[in-house]
């Protein structure tokens, strides 16, 4: 297999687990991706994100579990993963006394002249300096020169890691409009984010992680929705939960004290307000908060994980 | 490779340069010490070193390069040169966090390594070969003649003794993120081991008895590596190496 072999793009992973000593980092993570689509992966700090890159692209090897690319099992050292896919990492650390162009031609040995023809053009598209040291490059720059080299060789699985982190809102644009014309063109990306704006306009399906295990993956249709089905209920003293789960209209309750998360069945409200405001067993609430919440918002209600 | 070589290239010139220099200097001053010798064996409080001198005395120029060069200049300056190759050589990219890049090519964790130690191991060992290589034509000028064919032998022993140190410290890196621990913990490894040297009683127990005047002289007159000790010493290079390579293998970025 030839290192810019284009592939159809699909990855597998199953009952993924990686300790680091005492740590677990990944405890039993599935994920399918491909062909085609951006895939978010979200978590608070230590969920397990990077990790779980890492060992799709074959930089670590799981202590249990499988990854399968196009067929090709990561096995060895990876190499085979490596060479269907592209990877950005999400730690900054680069060769200060190269220049941009030198650190192109690094990153992408292996990759074929076409590959860091490519790289080259889409760093001066964003506006690197590329015979500058890199030294000389803040962390946005570094970041872009990361990303450039991650987008230019001719494969069908993206691996990128925090893509935009760093980056101010103009260059952040630019960037996602990259990586937009990467998926129309049909590339399977997968990406790391902490941006709402990046996972609400790139992402197909979004995945969450809280303490190496998969919590949710769901499509941003479905998230989208939920959101707007999601009501938030602040009462003076803590609700009784029987009362307030037998209410029409609930889904799901998520009670914390004297606050209340509640998914509702359908995107109307009005018989669940309404419900609400009868209810003699409850007193009456203090605040209500209904539309399409944030993200964070939604996970935080949903799943109890705070610091996105 | 070629990158690896390149990425080398100005301290391994240096180290050659450097060690041309000491030779220059230490051929030039050939004559006087051949005068001097009876006086300066008087001044040498050490018997092992007082071994050395009466090695000279007996055998000639050839054992002065052998003292001078080999077991003086490229024990101590090669050693220091293969500490510092090695030392980074993983542990580096570790601590300036650019091991992750180095691994995220589509190149074998293998290759990557293999280049890395060969890279070394070159400017390691040729600014030794090249050095002695100039020993004939130093020699001229001060009306000495020697065996370059001999002289490379040595040479030969000499770069496979600093290969093993390179090896070995190659294999620490290969596990270890803290280069600088590995590059004090081996200087004092080395100065143990010359304090052992420098012990009448102890000396045999000091690795640089593998690379000393008695060593090659022997290799200079006899025209033959010391087999036993050198394919030693390849072994232990060639077990470092594949040692290495099975840590490399597993290493997390």
């Amino acid at each position: 297999m030839n290192a810019s072999t284009p592939t159809t793009g699909t990855l597998r992973a199953s009952g993924l687990v990686r300790r680091f000593g005492t740590k677990t980092a990944l405890a039993g993570v599935d994920l399918e991706a491909g062909p085609g689509g951006v895939i978010g992966l979200l978590g608070p700090n230590g969920s397990g994100k990077s990790t779980l890159l890492r060992i799709l692209y074959g930089l670590v090897r799981p202590d249990a579990g499988s990854v399968e690319l196009d067929g090709a099992p990561l096995e060895g050292d990876g190499l085979a993963i490596r060479q269907r896919a592209s990877y950005a990492p999400g730690e900054i650390a680069l060769y200060g006394e190269l220049t941009g162009e030198k650190h192109l031609a690094f990153l992408l040995r292996g990759r074929g002249r076409e590959a860091l023809e490519k790289a080259n053009s889409t760093a001066r598209e964003l506006g690197l300096p590329l015979e500058r040291r890199v030294r000389g490059y803040s962390h946005g720059m570094k970041r872009q020169l990361l990303l450039s080299a991650a987008l230019a060789p001719s494969v069908r699985v993206r691996i990128l890691d925090e893509p935009s982190e760093g980056l101010d809102p103009a260059k952040r644009g630019e960037v996602l409009a990259l990586l937009e014309r990467e998926k129309a063109a049909g590339t399977t990306i997968l990406l790391s984010s902490h941006h709402l704006g990046e996972i609400d306009r790139i992402c197909d399906r979004l995945v969450f992680l809280h303490q190496g295990k998969k919590l949710a993956d769901e499509t941003r249709e479905r998230v989208l929705e939920r959101a707007r089905r999601l009501v938030r209920v602040s009462f003076d003293a803590a609700p009784e939960e029987r009362v307030l789960a037998g209410l029409p209209g609930v889904a799901r309750l998520r009670l914390e004290g004297a606050r209340a998360a509640i998914e509702l069945e359908s995107d109307d409200p009005r018989e669940f307000l309404a419900a609400l405001a009868s209810e003699r067993r409850l007193s009456a609430p203090r605040a209500i908060e209904y539309g399409a919440l944030s993200l964070p918002d939604l996970l935080r209600e949903l799943y109890g994980v705070e610091a996105l | 490779m070629r990158s690896e070589l390149r990425a080398k290239l100005w301290m391994g010139l240096a180290y050659f340069v450097v060690l041309e220099a000491l030779l220059v200097a230490a051929m030039l001053y050939w004559p006087q010490f051949a005068k001097n010798l009876e006086h300066l064996k008087s001044l040498i409080p050490l018997d092992v070193l007082r071994d050395m001198a009466d090695k000279i005395e007996e055998s000639g120029a050839s054992a002065y390069v052998h003292a001078q060069h080999f077991f003086k200049g490229c024990n101590a300056l090669g050693g220091l040169v293969a500490v510092i190759f090695a030392m980074n050589a993983v542990a580096g990219e570790a601590q300036r966090g650019t091991l992750e890049i180095w691994l995220a090519r589509p190149l074998s964790r293998r290759r990557l390594l293999l280049e890395r130690w060969f890279a070394g191991a070159f400017w390691v060992s040729v600014p030794i070969l090249v050095s002695t290589a100039t020993v004939p034509f130093l020699g001229s000028l001060v009306e000495e003649s020697f065996d370059l064919w001999r002289l490379l032998l040595c040479a030969a022993h000499q770069s496979i003794f600093l290969l093993a140190i390179y090896s070995l410290t190659f294999l620490w890196s290969t596990a270890s993120s803290n280069p600088l621990a590995i590059g004090f913990s081996m200087l004092l490894a080395a100065i143990a081991e010359l304090s052992l040297y420098m012990i009448e009683r102890l000396t045999h127990w000091s690795a640089f008895r593998l690379a000393d005047v008695g060593v090659y002289q022997s290799i200079y007159d006899e025209g033959k590596l010391p087999w036993p000790i050198t394919l030693s010493l390849a072994a232990v290079s060639i077990a470092s190496v594949l040692i290495a390579l099975r840590v490399f293998a597993r290493r997390t970025p």
